[in-house]
């Protein structure tokens, strides 16, 4: 989907939601770091946190008027840089389909395309890590192949294991931990992602890489 | 210590709620009613965002091991400490052995679904990540990131020796700062992002209509039923950072409020946001209540913030002022 | 003399824990014990004021400070001492509150409580006369 310009929206008095316009794209995404990186110095705001291709700046407090905030925001993000960071390469392996992989056949119903051409299609990019969110530790990754989108269920599933691999809409993602995902889940691996005694406690963040070796097909 | 006595729960224990890690995909967690938990605090002498035990299911028994000055808030769940009766939103002296038993939500003026117990020196579980608020998805934080269950035992924090007042209550908030429209509790909402992709009618029926808290809620979210939303275009939407209060309308057209425990970012479109001020008020709505949401304004929202704010400093002046006159 | 004391102390304490009395007083030349039953224990009451001289007629709970006298609590619709029930020294009969803080009023005697004598929601100066009880005597 493609956003015409830059919109800001508020979220309740707690947040701000910045949307950067134009195709998701390394490129933008790097910029959305760049500007996080700018925010997270300004005084209202508790957290500067990526999305993909957006910004939500949690507030410290909810600012009397918004009209500066929003005017600086704006400018931040004309004059922002791409901030190229680099990081690891992380390699999971992942057996596709099977009780792993329990939406796999509705990824094919969708796409028209066969489990081995989806899941050559799934396994074949380097995927930046563009931010983490949803649950602790867990990685939304940019670089998806769009011929394999899939939209997110009408239902979510109400428990997902930790490891699950799924695609929603155009993006793809692993459960760091078990909980309710609307995601599609196309199989699985293992992996520690998170531990809260560590600093940092999640062991990706944004600019490092994954890829996805493929361990097994189940068809 | 406090040893805990009934089987059933949800119990936890919760804080005002863990910040600055959003950047890790970590959530806010928290109290459900932050205004009774902080409130509770205050008539100790306690921070007040000392943790506390968030109970959401009755009856709900603990045996305090020592000498412990407490206070519940929230709900009032017709509590009794041994043979003896509580009031409500008040502060007593416990002894070493003796059972606090915390029964129904009684009716009354407010419906409420929480009770808060909160102890002289906090609950006392190691903080993570800044906090002691419990993160359920990842198991951490809180006691040992899960519900409390039949045997255990939390520790009570010092209080360096200083003795708590106790004997002492408030007027809850529910009746200092009441909102109804209906004789329905009020919820405020600024409208969000996708507000104007909801057709006109659905628009109205959102804000004219009583929502129901249905049974699937809890502090992941809470499923409301009422009128079914239409979206005027099917919206695929980019994941981005969300908060507790979003509202967001699956295709079923029956919104969800995303609560304490919500995660911190989804990519479903979101009609409004409840205020930060207001969302005690929803996170105390039983279920089986309805409730009508009251459009604002970033203005109004930003007052009822500070509001709540004033209340809650009103309330330690007027505790610190009157503890030595016990 | 003191060890004697905290002898008979316990000695009084075993014996009344073996028994259904909720409260025991003794009192002697110019010193009293008062014991009572809390929870599955007996303790001792510590600093007690003055007793009530148990033949005067009537006595009051008076407010401590300026406030709004509340014969229930406001989540409440039944009165906190309904009269002609028993309360204990100490025991709250009403409220008063302050804004937002709400202070007990606590009987100064255990008694019967005979009336109210400010209206629910009435304000209180300091000092005003609240609640009327008739003291029980002593040991009762």
């Amino acid at each position: 989907m493609t956003i015409a310009r830059a919109s800001i929206s508020v979220l309740g008095t707690s947040a701000l939601l910045f949307e950067a316009p134009g195709e998701m794209a390394l490129e933008s995404q790097q910029r959305i770091w760049a500007l996080a990186r700018e925010a997270q110095g300004w005084p209202e705001v508790r957290e500067a946190v990526p999305g993909m291709n957006n910004l939500m700046l949690s507030f410290a407090s909810a600012p009397r008027t918004l009209g500066d905030l929003e005017a600086r925001l704006h400018a931040a993000w004309l004059v922002a840089k791409p901030l190229p960071l680099e990081g690891r390469v992380v390699e999971l392996p992942v057996v596709y389909g099977g009780t792993g992989g329990p939406h796999m056949g509705d990824v094919v119903a969708h796409t028209g395309m066969s489990i081995d051409e989806i899941v050559e299609r799934h396994s074949a990019p380097l995927y930046p890590v563009y931010a983490l969110g949803s649950h602790p530790g867990y990685c939304y990754l940019g670089g998806m192949d769009p011929r394999i989108a899939t939209p997110r269920r009408k239902v979510p599933v109400v428990s997902i294991p930790g490891g699950a691999v799924s695609i929603g809409g155009a993006q793809t993602g692993v459960s760091a931990s078990a909980g309710p995902s609307g995601w599609n889940t196309i199989g699985s691996t293992s992996m520690h992602f998170f531990d809260p005694a560590q600093d940092p406690p999640a062991l990706l963040r944004p600019g490092d890489s994954i890829r996805f070796r493929v361990e097994k097909v189940i068809r | 210590m406090i040893e805990i006595l009934s089987a059933s729960a949800l119990a936890t224990v919760q804080d005002l709620g863990r910040t600055g890690a959003l950047r890790w995909g970590v959530g806010t967690s928290g109290a459900m009613d932050p205004l009774a938990l902080a409130a509770g605090n205050i008539l100790l002498g306690n921070d007040e965002g000392a943790a506390a035990i968030e109970v959401p299911v009755f009856p709900f028994q603990v045996r305090f091991a020592q000498d412990c000055a407490f206070a519940i808030t929230g709900a009032d769940v017709a509590a009794r400490l041994d043979d003896e009766a509580l009031l409500p939103w008040w502060s007593a002296p416990a002894r070493a052995g003796q059972v606090l038993q915390l029964g129904l939500p009684q009716p009354g003026p407010w419906r409420a679904s929480r009770a808060y117990l909160c102890v002289a020196g906090g609950v006392d579980v190691p903080p993570a990540l800044g906090s002691r608020s419990t993160q359920l998805r990842g198991a951490f934080g809180g006691h040992e990131g899960r519900a409390l269950r039949q045997g255990d035992s939390l520790r009570v924090g010092s209080t360096n020796g200083e003795q708590r007042t106790t004997g002492i209550g408030l007027v809850p908030p529910a009746l200092a700062l009441p909102l109804h429209v209906d004789d329905l509790p009020a919820i405020r909402v600024l409208p969000a992002a996708e507000y104007a992709n909801y057709s006109e009618a659905s628009r109205a029926a959102f804000w004219s209509e009583p929502w129901k808290i249905t049974a699937q809620s809890d502090r992941y979210g809470y499923r409301l039923s009422g009128t079914p939303l239409e979206a005027v275009s099917a919206l695929e939407m980019r994941s981005h950072g969300i908060v507790p209060g979003v509202i967001q309308v699956p295709p079923g057209g029956q919104p969800i409020v995303q609560m304490r425990d919500a995660q911190p970012s989804g990519g479903y479109p979101k009609l409004g946001t409840v205020i930060e001020a207001d969302l005690w008020r929803l996170g105390q709505a039983p279920i089986g209540s309805r409730v009508r949401f009251v459009e604002t304004n970033w203005d109004d929202a930003v007052a009822a913030l500070a509001q709540t704010r004033r209340w809650l400093d009103e309330v330690r002046r007027l505790v610190e002022l009157h503890r030595g006159s016990r | 003399m003191m060890n004697s004391n905290s002898d008979r102390v316990r000695q009084l304490s075993d014996w009344l824990a073996g028994t259904d009395i909720a409260r025991l007083e003794l009192r002697g030349h110019g010193e009293s014990i008062c014991l009572r039953r809390e929870g599955g224990r007996i303790v001792v009451a510590q600093d007690e004021p003055a007793l009530v001289p148990a033949d005067a007629p009537s006595v009051t709970a008076t407010a401590a400070s300026v406030g709004v006298f509340l014969h229930r609590h406001p989540l409440r619709d039944t009165a906190i001492a309904e009269t002609g029930t028993t309360v204990c020294r100490g025991q709250t009969v009403g409220l008063l509150q302050i804004g937002a803080l709400l202070l007990p009023v606590a009987s100064p005697c255990d008694g019967v409580v005979a009336a109210m004598l400010l209206e629910h929601g009435a304000t209180a100066g300091y000092g005003e006369r609240l609640v009327e009880l008739h003291p029980l005597p002593a040991g009762a």
